[in-house]
């Protein structure tokens, strides 16, 4: 482990790869910290860019958009009560008030310490826990995968399970939109109503870049330009000295990161709630939990604990199971098998170089974001400025031209402008999006093992029930269907009852 | 369910009906779209996994569908109060027509004038904003795509009709 550790390390140190990670570290602090944008759309947006790098540089850079994005996006939340990133809204819940205390300082140490120390303790679980994970699954065969799959895309719906049925729907058009194109394990053209142009099928890349790319940015030309007087900041860099203060809430830090972590583990439960769940805790755990909500340290650095532990968190199931958290690692999986990688338990095995480069990146990230925010801060902090309409134009642009330079064809480019029609519909009418790229994502690994099973069980679906790790999957995946569905069902009841 | 699905525009209804009618026409015209003339039993097909899906996909839309024929007392067309996306409109509009156009005058006019316009529709005024900005941007662009990732561009149409 150690030796893989250090090649690693060696690897994560090139300069191409720092390049990349500085790079992307300051793309995502940027995204982060302009609200509505975040995080996924400057993933996108580099996505074309990808193609040209080595794997581990193409991960290490839309790593660094993906942990860069939760570190921003504490700062307008901070100074504006605007979240650049939707998980950092509770941050805003102390921060705000500490910056109308004329604390702003005391506010964005805490935060900083705390997406720093959150991102370190994930990624420390990380190291640990994916090799344990990947041992369990050693042991899965097709069978095994599908339920894990069914069990992660369930998860998913159930996140949004007051959209639920928008939410199957769009889960089935992201499967459906998975199956058109020639079938990989028979060759048979499916779905591409007698045009050569859909014979190759519709990629993750203008899918996910029209949704995020051009559909985001469709909805930030109605925006209007953020106001940004209150914005105090007493120097252009953080005050050191109030962040030795913010280090004696170590403990809150600690089981901040360890929450953020195994939310970040089940899909589809986001980085909102582990931020809530960390807050919550820090608040029941407190001395004094009567001065959350009105302006403690304490507050921001427990949320942005909780919500920068959730990358690394989320590469867990992602690295050995296959199967992506949230939208955002679902990018991630499209790059790794766009180069030829398959995410799984044998990926630890088979590439364990790769996979320990990742983990020091992780690490360099979390040093570089908080390096940049504590030296860079009023710069940064001043992006918010830039009018939300001229970023809109100039990101689409960059998105449809990326596209098109992935294969060089203008039907990929015109396939992310209808996603991009799609997406701005499905955001306008907040439709859980996440859903129909999942759809994308999962839908070939998916069909493949439920085939696989299939014919392992000679055409008999009961293969699904007699093996115990997939007939446990199917159980726990009923379960969190039914448990959520029946408890609605009963406080309706109660409430329509006459008191 | 909680409050807010109940009281929820009209407009999610008829997306998610359209939905459906889009599954439930894809799963009935599948046998012609879906080339299963090969040895593999239906179990190992190519059928199997989109008659599943889109069946879900006709299942999910039905409460919708329900819903958009007999309405709720109270149920409105009313979305979010936004109003009409005019701009948006028309910002979607000239990227559609930059990307027709990348054929007939090529990627350094079309850039420019996107954002150009864009930016004039968007309400920026000002030379800054209209001429020096698009003029840099474009020229990142193509210095990026063409020069350093190699990306092939079409010749302009345009351009080689002058030429001729």
């Amino acid at each position: 482990m150690w030796d893989n550790l250090i090649s690693g390390a060696i690897a994560a140190l090139t300069a191409a790869n720092l390049a990349s990670l500085v790079f992307g570290t300051f793309v995502g602090i940027v995204v982060g910290i302009l609200p509505g944008i975040g995080p996924m759309v400057g993933m996108v947006m580099l996505l074309p860019f990808t193609f040209a790098l080595a794997p581990d540089v193409a991960l290490s850079l839309l790593l660094g958009v993906f942990c860069g994005g939760y570190f921003g996006g504490a700062v307008p939340a901070i100074l504006m009560r605007t979240p650049g990133v939707p998980s950092s809204l509770v941050t805003s819940f102390d921060g705000f008030p500490l910056t109308q205390k004329g604390e702003a300082q005391t506010a964005l140490s805490a935060a900083l310490l705390g997406s720093f120390g959150g991102g370190i303790i994930s990624v420390i679980i990380l190291v640990f826990l994916a090799p344990l994970l990947a041992h369990v699954a050693a042991n899965f065969g097709p069978p095994e995968y599908f339920a894990a799959g069914l069990f992660g895309v369930t998860l998913v719906v159930m996140a949004n399970r007051d959209r639920m049925m928008q939410g199957i729907l769009l889960l089935g058009l992201g499967l459906w939109f998975s199956t058109v194109g020639i079938d990989g394990a028979t060759l048979s053209p499916r779905f591409n109503f007698g045009t050569l142009s859909l014979q190759n099928g519709l990629d993750i890349v203008p899918v996910c870049l029209g949704l995020f790319g051009v559909g985001q940015t469709l909805l930030l030309v109605e925006r209007k330009i953020l106001k940004t007087d209150q914005m105090n900041l007493t120097r252009s860099t953080l005050d050191f000295s109030k962040l030795w203060g913010t280090l004696r809430y170590w403990k809150t830090l600690i089981k901040s990161g360890v929450i953020g972590t195994f939310v970040g583990l089940l899909p589809g439960t986001g980085s909102i709630l582990a931020s809530f769940l960390s807050y919550e805790a820090a608040k029941r755990s407190s001395k004094r939990p009567q001065d959350f909500g009105q302006g403690t340290p304490e507050g921001c650095l427990a949320s942005e604990a909780g919500n920068n532990a959730v990358p690394a968190g989320a590469m867990i199931p992602l690295l050995t199971l296959g199967i992506p958290g949230d939208a955002l690692s679902a990018v991630l999986l499209g790059v790794f098998t766009i180069n030829g990688i398959y995410p799984g338990p044998l990926l630890l095995v088979k590439e364990p170089v790769l996979i320990n480069t990742l983990y020091c990146s992780i690490f360099m990230i979390n040093i570089a974001a908080f390096l940049m925010l504590a030296f860079w801060l009023k710069p940064f902090a001043m992006i918010v400025r830039i009018p939300a309409t001229l970023l809109a134009v100039n990101i689409m642009l960059i998105s449809v031209v990326g596209i098109y330079a992935v294969n060089t064809r203008i039907f990929d480019a015109a396939v992310a402008v209808f996603m991009g029609v799609l997406g701005y519909i499905l955001l306008r009418l907040k439709w859980p999006v996440v859903s129909l790229v999942m759809g994308v994502v999962l839908g070939e690994i998916l069909e493949t093992r439920l085939r696989e099973s299939l014919s392992i069980g000679e055409g008999n679906p009961l293969i699904f029930f007699t093996r115990p790790i997939s007939l446990a999957l199917i159980i726990l995946t009923i379960l969190i269907v039914a448990i959520p569905l029946y408890k609605d069902r009963r406080r309706t009841t109660i409430e329509r009852k006459p008191t | 369910m909680n409050q807010e699905t109940k009281a929820q525009s009209r407009v999610h209804d008829l997306l998610s009906a359209s939905l459906g009618a889009f599954a439930a026409f894809c799963l009935i015209t599948s046998p012609w779209n879906v080339d299963t003339e090969g040895p593999d039993p239906f179990y190992k097909g190519p059928l199997i996994f989109p008659i599943m899906v889109l069946s879900m996909m006709v299942l999910a839309a039905l409460p919708a569908c329900r819903r958009l024929f007999s309405p709720a007392d109270g149920s409105s067309w009313r979305l979010d109060g936004g109003g009409y996306p005019r701009k948006t409109l028309m910002v979607l509009g000239l990227l559609i027509a930059m990307l027709a156009g990348l054929n007939l005058i090529g990627l350094e006019v079309c850039a420019l004038a996107f954002l150009s316009v864009s930016l004039y529709i968007l309400g920026h005024r000002g030379p800054f904003k209209l001429i020096v900005l698009p003029l840099v941007m474009t020229g990142l662009i193509v210095l990026i795509f063409k020069h350093f990732l190699g990306v092939f561009f079409p010749t302009p149409l345009i351009a080689e009709w002058i030429w001729e």
